[in-house]
């Protein structure tokens, strides 16, 4: 454990820049999110005003997960190439 | 005899015989392997060793030979049945010639191998290093991490060279569902006693990129199925179980798993199945998310349709309501404008009918009213008429009876009053002041008034004094008074 401790702190200073590009809780708080956006519409909890903004919301969650699951990103393969070995 | 001498010869060959006669046959014996080399005609050189158990002091050491052609045959028998690498390190149970040569000593000369005693040792090692993983309390740590739903950014430990390793990348970059995946190479030696320092670092270096990976892929793979003992090393062991992302195993064997292996959040057989597995995941979230996306528009759909419903419903069951107000409203109006109609001719015959009673009435008053009136006015009339003709010969003869009175009278009048004008014509005779100045009374006059009272007078007064033939101007001296008023009085009656 004391090792990776000690890495820990070596590398403070990069863990900034590598949370810029990675986030790696957003499939899965995508998916819980649309979830409950279908509970809430299969409970009828939402009226049609509501309805509208939700259907927005949850189609913006699946056109990000989609996109990140076939488009590449540029910013994460920059930093992978630029790690040193 | 004590002072027999031998040559050293002499002495090497006696100690060959007796060894020679004391180990007729060859002999089981249990050795770890200390060194070992293989030169180029393929015979195979041993240092074996023995440690004391539990402090790892050698108390025995020895050279073993294993000659070409049975080691040709012994190395795959062992390598293919206990899964190891012939090498150092490893405990072996060897059945030994025990040799002795003049110039090089004591050695021994392999000529079988009991791979199943290696295999126990290793079973029992195994044993040790899981019970000690299990009592540090690491062994299941990286199985309790959480698997990313859909591990894209994979970092791998490997050796370049690797068959599997290539095929590992083929496999992941051309998915059929053009599922992006994210690789970065951490290169290690994957096999030898190298092999885990070389792991270990591979490790430290993903560490410090941590937040940039999902999962560790460790792949070795296309190899022989042999040399995994570096996988079963207690400290590369404690550092997989303890590494902060979820470790995935694909070292290529299929016999027992490495240690590795069972404290790897997963364990894969192959490079390739590592490769399917993080598909599967990436898969299997991309089906839910297209299950969710359905039936998410189902859902909207049918909510979208049973409120247009619900609206279509309200909408009818407001316009069979607003139509019914209608025709009930308008029902009403017509029966109140029949009841107004109805009503306003009986009102306004009533009225009229009221009216012209009302104007036959009035007329009938006002006829009646005007006659009586008239009549009245006649009556009075005449009355006044009457009492007027009445007055007026009640005046009349009134009048007449004055006239008569008055001229009766008047001559009456005429005639005493006649009298009486003689008889004051007789005393105004005698009252003339030009006869009674004559009678010798005379008039004093002050200022052409007449002078009644001394009081009137002062001294040096201008008196003139009538008398009945003239006038005398004289001026007062003096007064006085009278001493009686008779004379006055006396005067009167004299008149």
């Amino acid at each position: 454990m004391a090792q990776w401790n000690k890495a820990r702190t070596r590398n403070t200073k990069l863990v900034t820049l590598k949370n810029m590009a990675t986030k790696k809780a957003t499939y899965k708080e995508a998916i819980t999110e649309i979830e409950e956006i279908l509970e809430k519409i299969e409970n009828e909890e939402l009226d049609v005003d509501e309805l509208s903004d939700q259907v927005t919301r949850v189609s913006t969650l699946i056109t990000i997960c989609k996109d990140k699951l076939h488009k590449t990103e540029a910013e994460v393969e920059k930093i992978l190439k630029e790690m040193n070995q | 005899m004590n002072d027999q001498q031998l040559s050293l010869f002499e002495l090497q060959r006696q100690v060959k015989g007796s060894l020679e006669d004391t180990f007729t046959m060859p002999v089981w014996v249990k050795a770890e392997i200390s060194e070992m080399t293989v030169n180029r005609s393929g015979h195979c050189y041993l240092d074996l060793i023995e440690t004391e158990s539990g402090t790892d002091t050698v108390i025995a050491r020895c050279r073993a030979t294993i000659w070409s052609y049975t080691f040709r045959m012994l190395k795959p028998y062992f390598e293919t049945t206990s899964g190891q690498a012939f090498s150092e390190g490893l405990k072996v149970l060897l059945q030994a010639k025990v040799e002795y040569h003049e110039v090089f000593g004591f050695s021994l000369n392999i000529r079988d191998i009991d791979p199943v005693y290696t295999l126990g040792d290793l079973a029992r090692q195994r044993r040790e290093i899981i019970r000690k993983l299990q009592d540090d309390g690491v062994f299941e740590m990286n199985k309790e991490l959480e698997l990313p739903m859909v591990p894209q950014r994979i970092a791998i430990i490997s050796s370049p060279t690797a068959a599997g390793l290539q095929d590992f990348l083929d496999q992941l970059h051309n998915n059929p569902h053009q599922f992006v995946f994210y690789t970065k190479l951490f290169q290690a030696v994957m096999q030898g006693n190298e092999a885990p320092r070389s792991i270990m670092n591979a490790l430290d270096l993903i560490y410090e990129y941590e937040e940039m990976f999902d999962t560790v892929v460790i792949i070795r793979g296309g190899g022989a199925q042999i040399d995994l003992a570096c996988f079963d090393q207690y400290e590369l062991a404690f550092t997989v179980a303890q590494f902060p992302l979820p470790v995935i195993t694909g070292i290529g064997h299929d016999k027992d798993d490495t240690v590795i292996d069972m404290v790897a959040h997963t364990r894969m057989k192959t490079p390739t199945a590592v490769a399917e597995f993080l598909i599967s995941g990436a898969l299997q979230f991309s089906q839910q998310l297209n299950e969710l996306e359905n039936h998410f528009i189902e859902l909207v759909n049918n909510q979208l349709d049973e409120n247009r419903n619900r609206l279509s419903d309200a909408a009818d069951q407001l316009k069979q309501l607003v139509n019914g107000m209608i025709v009930t409203q308008q029902n009403r109006l017509d029966i109140a404008r029949i009841q107004l109609k109805n009503r306003s001719e009986a009102f306004l015959k009533e009225q009229q009918s009221e009216l012209k009673q009302l104007t036959i009435g009035a007329r009938n008053k006002t006829n009646r009213f005007v006659i009586l009136q008239n009549h009245l006015l006649d009556q009075s009339g005449n009355k006044l008429n009457f009492a007027f003709h009445k007055q007026m010969l009640k005046c009349k003869n009134q009048l007449n009876q004055i006239q008569n009175l008055t001229k009766i009278r008047s001559t009456e009048t005429i005639r005493t009053e006649k009298k009486n004008l003689n008889s004051i014509q007789e005393k105004l005779r005698l009252v003339d002041p030009q006869n009674i100045l004559k009678r010798g009374y005379s008039l004093t006059m002050l200022n052409g008034k007449i002078v009644k009272s001394v009081n009137q007078i002062k001294k040096d007064d201008l008196l003139e004094t009538r008398l009945s033939d003239g006038i005398v101007e004289s001026k007062v001296e003096g007064k006085s008074l009278p001493q009686t008023p008779s004379e006055r009085g006396g005067l009167k009656t004299g008149s």
